[in-house]
């Protein structure tokens, strides 16, 4: 039932107004920016240069290079993470021993701080005096470059990424997991399906449109990571592990090149646009064919 | 609740799940120990090598905390009170306009016509272009001038029969949740630009209780009205009904009957909001310099300060960790009892 009384725009303005103004005000203010070739240090007077920055940026390897690196940050850590996150779910449904124990420590890493998290994790990856080391010391490994060759800082943020998200898809999955009908699983019993044959016939696809939207959430929010490489490498070694916003930071808080920034941010915003509209894409004809 | 999806499986072979899930569990569990314990230890603990068990491997000490009261790494003490009060007041404001906004939106009926939309972002848009360049206000000016005539524009224009599809409730959802899909450095560096600009017209927003709130309210709004939505919807419709009929206005509705009936969602969704701006980085970054200073910035300046000195880091990592644990827990009582069952269905 929809009532229709004048006093529903009271409750729904100010809301309205205060996301009208945090997100229309900025993105007219740096879309009009992002024309300009304006710096604040040297200052010099702003002058219109149209799509020149934009045609600067995608000449820049550097530029291509956060976004390779942003994509493969959030492309293996969110692969990891639902894999992971549903089969623990899986198995805390299942009433596994010691399941109610698990709950709050599981739940734990995606409430905390990511730069907190970080700073943990570079003290768990010091190649010298971390716990980690000791323990791959015992096979032989002495002194990984955990954080100061490339390819390892990559891996160690995305372990970072998984440790600190796979809570979000166990809670997620878990909740899902729960709103399934019991009698499709007797049925299944009495076919003699194997739990093999039940998980992909049954419990995936009708968990399908769930495991999207979570994918599709950590994806966007994958992509705006930030503040785990900020404290865990800087960006660095040279810019092996610099992701969009990193870069973006550094052009604007650095460097003060303000249209340059904004006309980064406005390519992120489209490249975020146009991941998630082929994700959608992609996936409708799945989600649809199971209704 | 049941055991289905592994119930055909052998005794040995459950044995193996357990232990998959023990596994990531002590992943899990274990950084968290090791922040714990290093927070506690002394220097030359530190320094000699992993030590795991306080009292038989090392001796623990309060050395750690105490210098960070003291504020001889920074003043913890005080950022500790800005995120507190940030946090507070910014999941307050937002579960509270966003709840009431999550209510007209599963209650009452909206029509928004996308040609109205157009206006609006045109006149703004245009406005905004026209009153910078062609009259020579400042840009902040120019900004704070063209909205109001645009929104005002834009109710005007809904009331005509422009051409066009017109979007209802639904569609208004989308455009709130679609702003979390948002880059926020896009959001943060035109902020910083903003309020720099409005600042200098001599409203300080930057590094101000103000500016950093209202930012956070707007950013967690979306969240708010997502989840408040499906505890809303959730609330039965007749005990609304039959308010109405005895004439109660809907404010009364709202505030007397359904806001305690959804006290649990509504502490939820605080809990959670307050979450994500404790934890919040960038924007505090690009927004704040000293007074406002939040904890995640003075946790990540730790780093390159004074470089490895672990003991005071964990010190510090830990003082912007343990209130999230104790919410942590807070939470996942609250959802054994299904709590947050409704937001995803």
């Amino acid at each position: 039932m929809m009532r229709n009384d004048p006093i529903k725009h009271v409750f729904i303005w100010p809301a309205v107004l205060v996301v009208l103004a945090i997100s229309i005000f900025p993105l007219i203010y740096s879309l009009t920016t992002s024309f300009l070739s304006y710096r604040l240090i040297p200052p010099i007077p702003p002058r219109v240069v149209w799509l020149g920055n934009y045609s600067t940026l995608l000449q820049e390897p550097r530029f291509w290079s956060a976004l390779f690196t942003t994509t493969l940050i959030a492309f293996i850590a969110v692969a990891l993470q639902y894999a992971i996150g549903f089969g623990v779910a899986l198995a805390l449904n299942a009433r596994v021993p010691g399941e109610r124990l698990f709950r709050v420590a599981l739940l734990l890493p995606m409430l905390l701080a990511p730069v907190a998290v970080a700073l943990v994790a570079r003290m768990m990856f010091n190649p010298t005096m971390g716990p980690l080391n000791q323990f791959l010391s015992q096979f032989g490994l002495v002194n990984l470059p955990f954080l100061t060759n490339g390819h390892w800082a990559l891996a160690c943020i995305i372990a970072v990424e998984v440790w600190q998200w796979t809570p979000f898809v166990i809670l997620m999955m878990l909740a899902g997991l729960q709103t399934l009908p019991e009698d499709v699983y007797e049925a299944a019993e009495l076919e003699n399906a194997s739990a093999w044959q039940q998980f992909w016939g049954i419990t995936f696809p009708m968990l399908l449109p769930i495991s999207a939207a979570i994918v599709f959430i950590r994806l966007i929010e994958s992509y705006k990571i930030m503040d785990t490489v900020f404290v865990m490498t800087g960006g660095g070694p040279g810019v092996d592990t610099e992701t969009l916003t990193l870069f973006a930071y550094q052009e604007g808080f650095k460097k003060f090149n303000l249209g340059y920034t904004s006309a980064l941010s406005f390519l992120f915003l489209i490249a975020i646009t146009i991941i998630g509209v082929a994700y959608l894409a992609l996936l409708r004809p799945h989600l649809e064919k199971r209704r | 609740m049941s055991g289905h999806g592994l119930t055909g499986l052998s005794p040995w072979s459950r044995r193996v799940v357990a232990v998959g899930v023990f596994l990531w569990c002590l992943i899990t569990v274990f950084p968290l120990y090791w922040v714990v314990v290093t927070a506690f230890k002394t220097p030359p603990g530190v320094v000699g090598g992993p030590t795991y068990l306080p009292f038989i491997d090392f001796t623990p000490t309060l050395q750690p905390f105490i210098d960070l009261y003291q504020g001889i790494r920074g003043e913890f003490f005080r950022t500790f009170l800005n995120s507190t009060i940030v946090g507070l007041s910014a999941a307050a404001i937002a579960t509270a306009i966003g709840a009431m906004a999550a209510y007209a939106l599963v209650r009452f009926e909206f029509k928004v016509r996308l040609g109205a939309g157009l206006v609006f972002f045109v006149l703004a848009l245009g406005g905004y272009l026209l009153f910078n360049a062609t009259f020579g206000f400042t840009r902040p000016q120019a900004l704070l001038l063209a909205f109001p005539i645009a929104l005002v524009a834009a109710v005007v224009a809904n009331r005509l029969p422009l051409p066009g599809p017109i979007l209802g409730n639904e569609d208004i959802l989308f455009w709130f949740v679609s702003q979390r899909m948002f880059p926020p450095i896009v959001t943060a560096f035109a902020l910083y630009l903003l309020y720099s600009e409005i600042g200098r017209l001599g409203f300080q927003l930057i590094d101000s209780f103000v500016g950093l709130t209202l930012c956070y309210v707007a950013f967690s709004l979306p969240i708010v009205v997502w989840l408040m939505r499906d505890f809303f919807e959730a609330v039965p419709i007749e005990v609304e009904e039959a308010a109405m009929v005895d004439n109660v206005p809907s404010w009364r509705i709202f505030f007397g009957i359904v806001v305690p009936m959804s006290m649990n969602g509504l502490l939820a969704t605080f809990m959670i909001t307050l979450a994500f701006v404790w934890n919040e980085f960038l924007f505090a970054l690009f927004l704040t310099n000293s007074r406002w200073q939040t904890l995640p910035i003075l946790v990540a300046g730790q780093n390159s300060q004074r470089g490895d000195e672990w003991w005071a880091i964990s010190a510090a990592a830990l003082v912007a960790i343990v209130p999230m644990m104790i919410m942590a827990g807070l939470l996942s009582r609250m959802m054994r009892s299904g709590l947050l069952l409704g937001a995803i269905k």
